[in-house]
């Protein structure tokens, strides 16, 4: 009785959700101004390496599939797809009558267009490894289009979810080449108007979008504020209407101003997505010893840094995947806070009074408090750390070049577990994502089969028992999966927030 | 005073020079590889070397400067390494907009200076003094972001009487261009205010005691008039050359203004060019604004001539 109540209420609400999410009450018109973390660097979303860039992308560029708020895959330009039973070959059903905002139609062989270029080895391509073994693509007919693949590759519908999946116009790339960034076209609910670097990214309505109706939305103006503060009090002052990244030490504050009658705003909150943890470099002194490895993870508390130095704003984490995302697993353990563990490895390691190392890590406010939190922690067991400050980029040209001694550093996340993974921890990471130098024959032969299972279910397993290994070998200490917020005004209605915190706008209209 | 002006012109071509070894030097001193942070971590190595044999990353150094240098005399400033976009129209785009915030603190920072600076001297020792004193430390030492973000809250989240942020260029609205620059002109300001106002008033006392200004109060002329024909004139000289040489520091303090303001200006082009590696677009903004503080000299020594005429702009005295 009890779970048909729950049950009921629970498509009721999601009927809601729908309702307020549909045409019903939209209003056409109005320009979005929307505040993002940063100037997006680059609009060609098979050369962009930058997060930022993808919240232009999902209103500008329409992809083969797309996810849903419970991440679930949901058919954009694809409307069917199909995967052989050796897993080799994977058919897509194309959207018929769909046009590039330029006016090229869209059909298979531009779906064929955008993997060669994606493929090409002349060409800089960024996306070349989230597409996995491909052989060839070959159009069946002008709406059918068949990926042929070496060995069977799980990820790559998900991976087709986003960048790597975006189409753009065959005949606007072959006639910009390089330069396709400034003037992008794809086939998505909005097209581009302008970019003023640092100042705005103007779209427009595409009138031609095929899911007639929509978008609502005439303009939408994408401004960049670096400044956390600055962000927060644009929205407040209603110069933009949402913002990509709240900080989370104002995320109490901002939550207790939005609940009070009369708010100008909301905060949403949904999930995670993100990883945040320490590498510790097992290729050097002194974390190539594992006893050192085990004490330093010992001292750290967790559930102290996710609930008092980030004030809730995040999950004590345990694995490379957070809470919510698809190869979650709820019976994971976060390891307890264990000085008296910690004083006994340390011992055994002939360290009886701690070491010292030297962390880098960039010059955040959510990386320094994390880091001195973990700094007085770890002082517990008599481990010193150093915290040192480093730039982005000489940060990562340390990580690839393994001259560090550890790391804070996390990943954004990717809605198929295999990139929040695979190139982190296997030999193959070396030298770009693996910034422990950790290599592992168990852990890869667990993740390369990972690769090959179609069912999520046998995924989560491997993925679970490559998890325990990790937990014992700690090249990565996980500490966190920060929550996923976006700080919008109540005139923006439809807002459909996804997990993986890109922000989609077809359904978006502007209350008056 | 053409003389002048043809050999300063020509000095600044040595000087040009060794700004843009340096600046190439230094920016290729910094770890971090360029077309690993455009393609990103996981880039494949056959991608990387594509793409810096696109950029001409694959050539020795000294080719690569060769290269730059060449092209800049030609006038072609090159194009970004993230997007391609051509390096002096963006330069072009951004200047109006520092250039801008830049003339409008400098004219707020001496309509509050002169004022100030003039009467402190003045009534040197006396409440107006003091005041004046404190006020200039706390232009001084209130940091631009702070005193950006309060300035925000309440102009445009509390009272809602200016925009938060942007820049909307004159041509196209010039009401809303100047109400946009209100706050950060002012913010930038008010840090020049204080220097300005500090040194005007050492250099006001200065003057002040001197035998020209004791005979023009002998003659009998009024004291208000003393202090702006003679003594102001004299006293302003020494100020114009400080501000001269703090233009370097303005154009650093406009970096953290245009970040608060989001205001897309020549400070935030360099900033997000240094993270990105973007050697040509940085590369540009350090000749531009190199240029633009050797003119901007140039232009301080020529007004000392208009103020003083006893300073004569010809060959060296020797």
């Amino acid at each position: 009785m009890r779970r048909w109540t729950v049950l009921l209420l629970a498509s009721a609400l999601i009927a809601g959700a729908l309702v307020s999410a549909s045409a019903q009450g939209a209003r056409r018109g109005g320009t979005l101004q929307v505040g993002l973390d940063a100037d997006p660097p680059n609009l060609d979303p098979h050369r962009s390496t930058a997060a930022v860039d993808r919240q232009v992308f999902q209103n500008l560029y329409d992809k083969l599939v797309d996810t849903d708020e419970t991440l679930a895959i949901i058919p954009m330009l694809a409307t069917s797809w199909t995967v052989s039973r050796d897993g080799k070959t994977v058919t897509f059903g194309l959207r018929r009558g769909v046009t590039f905002q330029d006016g090229t139609p869209f059909n298979a062989e531009a779906v064929r267009y955008n993997f060669q270029r994606m493929l090409d080895p002349k060409f800089p391509s960024a996306r070349r490894s989230e597409l996995g073994p491909i052989v060839r693509v070959t159009v069946l007919d002008p709406s059918t289009v068949e990926i042929v693949l070496e060995k069977p590759f799980s990820p790559l519908l998900y991976a087709l979810t986003d960048r790597a999946g975006m189409m753009i116009s065959p005949a606007a790339a072959q006639k910009e080449g390089l330069n396709f960034a400034l003037h992008p076209v794809g086939a998505g609910p909005f097209s581009f108007v302008e970019k003023v670097p640092q100042d705005r990214i103007t779209l427009q309505r595409n009138p031609a979008y095929w899911n007639s109706g929509r978008p609502y939305l005439d303009r939408i103006v994408f401004r960049p504020f670096v400044d956390d503060n600055a962000r927060v009090a644009n929205l407040k002052s209603g110069d933009v209407e949402i913002i990509n990244i709240v900080p989370y030490q104002l995320i109490p504050e901002l939550s207790k101003e939005a609940s009070q009658p009369g708010a100008r705003f909301r905060l949403l909150e949904r999930g995670a997505f993100q990883w945040q943890g320490i590498w510790l470099n097992v290729t050097k002194p002194p974390f190539d010893n594992k006893l050192l490895r085990e004490a330093l993870n010992a001292t750290i508390d967790r559930n102290v840094i996710a609930n008092v130095v980030l004030q809730g704003s995040a999950f004590p984490a345990y694995s490379f995947f957070p809470v919510g995302t698809p190869a979650y697993d709820p019976a994971g353990k976060v390891p307890p806070r264990d000085l008296a563990l910690a004083r006994k490895k340390l011992q055994e390691a002939g360290h009886p009074n701690g070491f010292s190392f030297t962390m880098e890590l960039q010059p955040r406010t959510d990386y320094r408090q994390v880091a001195q939190a973990v700094q007085s922690m770890a002082a517990g067991a008599g481990i010193q750390i150093k915290i040192q400050l480093v730039e982005f980029g000489t940060l990562l040209d340390d990580g690839d070049k393994l001259k560090h001694e550890a790391m804070l550093l996390g990943w954004s996340g990717r809605p198929d577990p295999d990139l929040d993974i695979y190139p982190h921890i296997t030999q193959s990471g070396i030298g770009s994502f693996n910034y422990a130098g950790y290599a592992n024959p168990k852990v890869q032969a667990l993740l390369d089969a990972a690769r090959l299972l179609t069912s999520m279910d046998q995924r989560r397993r491997a993925y679970s028992q490559a998890t325990k290994i990790l937990m014992d070998d700690l090249p990565y200490l996980w500490l966190y999966f920060p929550k996923e917020y976006k700080l919008l005004s109540t005139r923006v209605q439809g807002f459909v927030q996804v997990p993986d915190g890109m922000m989609r706008f077809r359904t978006v209209w502007l209350a008056p | 005073m053409t003389g002048f002006l043809v050999r300063r012109l020509l000095q600044m071509i040595p000087v040009l020079f060794f700004v843009s070894v340096i600046t190439f030097v230094l920016i290729h001193l910094v770890p971090g590889d360029a077309a690993r942070l455009i393609l990103g971590e996981q880039a494949p190595p056959d991608a990387l070397a594509a793409l810096r044999r696109e950029l001409g990353l694959d050539q020795p150094p000294y080719v690569q400067y060769g290269r730059w240098v060449g092209a800049m005399a030609h006038g072609d400033f090159g194009s970004s390494f993230r997007d391609r976009r051509p390096v002096f129209a963006t330069l072009m785009q951004k200047l109006p907009v520092t250039g801008e915030l830049a003339a409008a603190s400098v004219l707020i920072a001496w309509s509050l200076a002169v004022p100030a600076g003039v009467l402190a001297a003045w009534r040197q020792r006396t409440v107006v003094d003091y005041g004046a004193s404190v006020a200039a430390l706390l232009g001084l030492s209130l940091p631009s972001f702070w005193s950006g973000i309060m300035l925000i809250y309440l102009f445009a989240v509390h009272l809602h009487w200016l925009p938060a942020s942007g820049f909307t260029p004159p041509t196209e609205d010039l009401g809303r261009n100047l109400r946009g620059l209100v706050m950060p002109a002012f913010v930038l300001g008010l840090f020049f205010a204080a220097v300005v106002m500090r040194q005007l008033r050492s250099s006001m006392i200065e003057v002040l005691r001197a035998d020209f200004v004791r005979t023009a109060k002998a003659k009998g002329l009024d004291s208000r008039l003393v202090i702006v024909r003679h003594a102001l004139r004299n006293a302003v000289i020494p100020v114009l050359t400080v501000m001269g040489i703090q233009l370097g520091v303005l154009l650093g303090g406009a970096v953290i203004t245009e970040t608060i303001f989001a205001l897309p200006g020549l400070g935030q082009l360099a900033v997000n060019s240094i993270y990105t590696r973007d050697y040509p677009m940085l590369e540009g903004v350090v000749m531009l604004s190199a240029l633009t503080i050797l003119a901007i000299n140039l232009a301080v020594d020529v007004l000392y001539s208009l103020i003083d005429p006893r300073i004569k702009l010809t060959e060296p005295s020797s």
